[in-house]
């Protein structure tokens, strides 16, 4: 199929790599000299000395040691492109919320002394624009070459859904009067709709899948809801959504629901197409018979995507339960204060993909009876 | 009871319902999950080893609890063991370079409320636990491609015993590339619902463009999620082909022990 795709097309296949590859390097020239884009002032990182070390024992006696960083640097753009800039920086080994700067490095400064030839200033911000381009390159690049046509679909796939993310939360800002519930409602059945037909085009299963997803997400969501006001919230712990000034929990809600929507579409599609290529191999399969092998199908995928819900949630939490435990916090509060929204979201998740599986096999079903009752 | 046992409950039940056995098996697969990254905490505050081994370490517990306690220990999850740990290895030093260049560790100033008050000096090194909260990120989603690919190559294998190895490794390409549009959604909706507080909140600050990349918290995201969708996919050639030369091992083996009994 692969050779045959390269003798029918190859001259699409080449334009289309060599668009890739001149959008690429175009990215990279861009991402490299793109500083008079910024208002800020810019200043890249020539050489480096350290003046200063001193080790500090805090109160729990952890250890660490203080760096003070004099740090030359050219600035990039306005008015004072190109001159030297001196820089003072002071970090510790850790680097919980300072970082040593190493030649390279780009950084968003503050132009205080504009007097002499050498100019001094403080440090902003970091200029990480370029790692992010280079990750995504390297990202684009691994699933077109491993993933091919897929590939390419889930590249798009994830660029389309992130910007109707952008464009929904931008308008539920600019509306203040709208409920996010419903907003998210509507991004949800918009997500999954794109997503499916992504992945595997416009057929039946991809309808089957897309009713169950539907259905078994808000039915999680629904599950979740309930269970959050009969308990009234306790042992949830919305002190790590605190920098919010909106509703911590309309917005724990609606996280939670288009979190799991992933899951959900990966069991819809898993089990829709399983049962429809059973039906497709063997036409007088019998209801019975597909149930079962759905079913098992089923049971062996639960675990499984359960589980990665679980660690894509958990893990962010690590430098956090690191830091209240070095910090000698109660280990009971410490769980509580920093896992309970993420174990919340995985098991509220959880339930979505269980639940799915039926949902999943019966709706396949009927559309396979559909068909059947068709030919 | 509260939210967290309530929905615990109702997780066990629907699973124990629709799952049976095995239903309950992945249930405690997760409580489990939980004690290894518990575990992997303790042994960051309390030892001097390396953060990176101690991640790798706590990926083979992880990868053992998903792959032999949920399934059991036989050719198919082996083969899925072996690739997960190559990929997991591949992946964290890729990842390692990044996070130490992209300075994405630690905390960001959008938490200062929450840190304040604690001493931040506490002689952990952030950049490798960046690190590690990537990888651990990923490795549910590359365990699970990992399996599905064996899985599926075990049971193709079974059905036509006269596929050579070039066709069977492509066949596990194949298997890999219909599952890795599913499995990338997957772990990209499960970080965009996690990242949705803090994607409002940027929208709320009128962060410019420029400033919402280069900060460290959405960098730092953009590149998880970069980091997940390469592991995804590279697990795939990996993975089909530890499970072609296993299938083929032990092929090889068991046509010796034929012509020896001839």
């Amino acid at each position: 199929m692969l050779i045959n795709q390269l003798k029918e097309a190859p001259k699409s296949r080449l334009i289309f790599y060599s668009i890739v590859i001149v959008s690429c390097l175009a990215s990279f020239i861009f991402v490299y000299h793109n500083h008079s884009f910024y208002d800020r002032p810019i200043a890249k990182v020539i050489d480096t000395t350290i003046t200063d070390s001193e080790r500090i024992i805090d109160g729990l006696q952890n250890e660490d040691e203080r760096f003070t960083q004099k740090i030359e640097a050219v600035v990039k753009n306005g008015e004072h492109k190109g001159k030297t800039i001196y820089l003072t920086n002071e970090y510790s080994s850790s680097g919980a919320y300072d970082q040593a700067f190493q030649p390279g490095h780009e950084l968003f400064v503050k132009i205080v002394q504009t007097e002499d030839e050498a100019l001094t200033g403080y440090i902003m911000n970091v200029k990480r624009d370029k790692y992010v381009v280079i990750t995504a390159w390297v990202f684009i690049f691994t699933l077109l070459m491993i993933g091919r046509r897929q590939g390419l679909f889930s590249v798009m796939s994830l660029g389309i859904n992130i910007a109707l993310l952008s464009l929904v939360l931008d308008y539920y800002v600019e509306n203040p009067q709208s409920n996010l519930l419903w907003i998210s409602a509507m991004t949800v059945i918009l997500f999954t709709i794109i997503s499916l037909l992504f992945v595997s085009g416009l057929n039946e299963k991809t309808y089957a899948a897309i009713v169950t997803t539907l259905v078994g997400t808000f039915a999680s969501l629904l599950i979740t809801y309930v269970v959050l006001s009969m308990t009234s919230d306790s042992g949830i712990y919305y002190e790590g959504m605190s920098f919010l000034t909106r509703p911590y929990r309309l917005i724990f809600l609606a996280g939670l629901f288009i979190g799991s929507l992933g899951a959900v579409m990966d069991v819809a599609i898993t089990m829709s197409s399983s049962i429809f290529e059973l039906y497709e191999k063997n036409k007088d399969i019998s209801v019975k018979q597909l149930k079962e092998t759905g079913l098992e199908i089923g049971r062996d995928v639960m675990g499984t995507i359960t589980s990665i819900l679980f660690f894509a949630y958990v893990s962010g939490s690590l430098p956090m339960l690191i830091l209240y435990l070095k910090n000698g916090v109660p280990f009971g509060f410490t769980l509580s204060m920093n896992l309970s929204l993420e174990i919340a979201r995985a098991l509220a998740g959880g339930i979505g993909v269980v639940l799915t599986i039926p949902i999943s096999l019966y709706t396949a079903i009927f559309f396979v009876q559909r068909k059947r009752a068709r030919v | 009871m509260n939210a967290i046992g309530l929905l615990s409950v109702i997780l066990f039940t629907l699973m124990a319902f629709v799952g049976g056995k095995q239903g309950v098996r992945s249930f405690f697969a997760l409580f489990l999950n939980l004690l290894v990254v518990i575990l992997t905490v303790f042994f960051i505050l309390n030892t001097s080893i390396n953060l990176l081994i101690i991640t790798l370490i706590a990926c083979v517990l992880i990868s053992c609890i998903n792959l032999f306690f949920i399934n059991e220990i036989n050719d198919k999850t082996i083969a899925a063991f072996i690739a997960t740990i190559i990929t997991v290895t591949i992946l964290l030093l890729f990842i390692h370079l990044m996070t130490k260049y992209a300075l994405i560790q630690g905390f960001s100033e959008e938490e200062t409320d929450e840190i304040s008050g604690y001493s931040l000096y506490i002689g952990v090194d952030f950049v490798k636990i960046a690190t590690s909260v990537i990888i651990m990120s990923t490795i549910g989603a590359i365990m699970d491609v990992a399996i599905s690919i064996s899985s599926s190559l075990h049971h193709l294998f079974r059905l036509n015993p006269l596929l050579t190895r070039k066709e069977l490794f492509q066949s596990g390409l194949n298997i890999g590339r219909d599952i890795l549009g599913t499995d990338a959604n997957t772990i990209f909706f499960a970080f965009f619902g996690g990242y949705l507080g803090l994607l409002i909140w940027f929208k709320d600050l009128e962060y410019s463009f420029g400033e919402i990349v280069n900060s460290k918290v959405f960098s730092g995201e953009m590149i998880t999620i970069f980091c997940a969708g390469i592991g995804i996919a590279l697990i795939i050639p990996i993975s089909a082909w530890m499970s072609t030369f296993i299938l083929m091992r032990d092929k090889e083996k068991l046509d010796e022990r034929k012509t020896s009994q001839n």
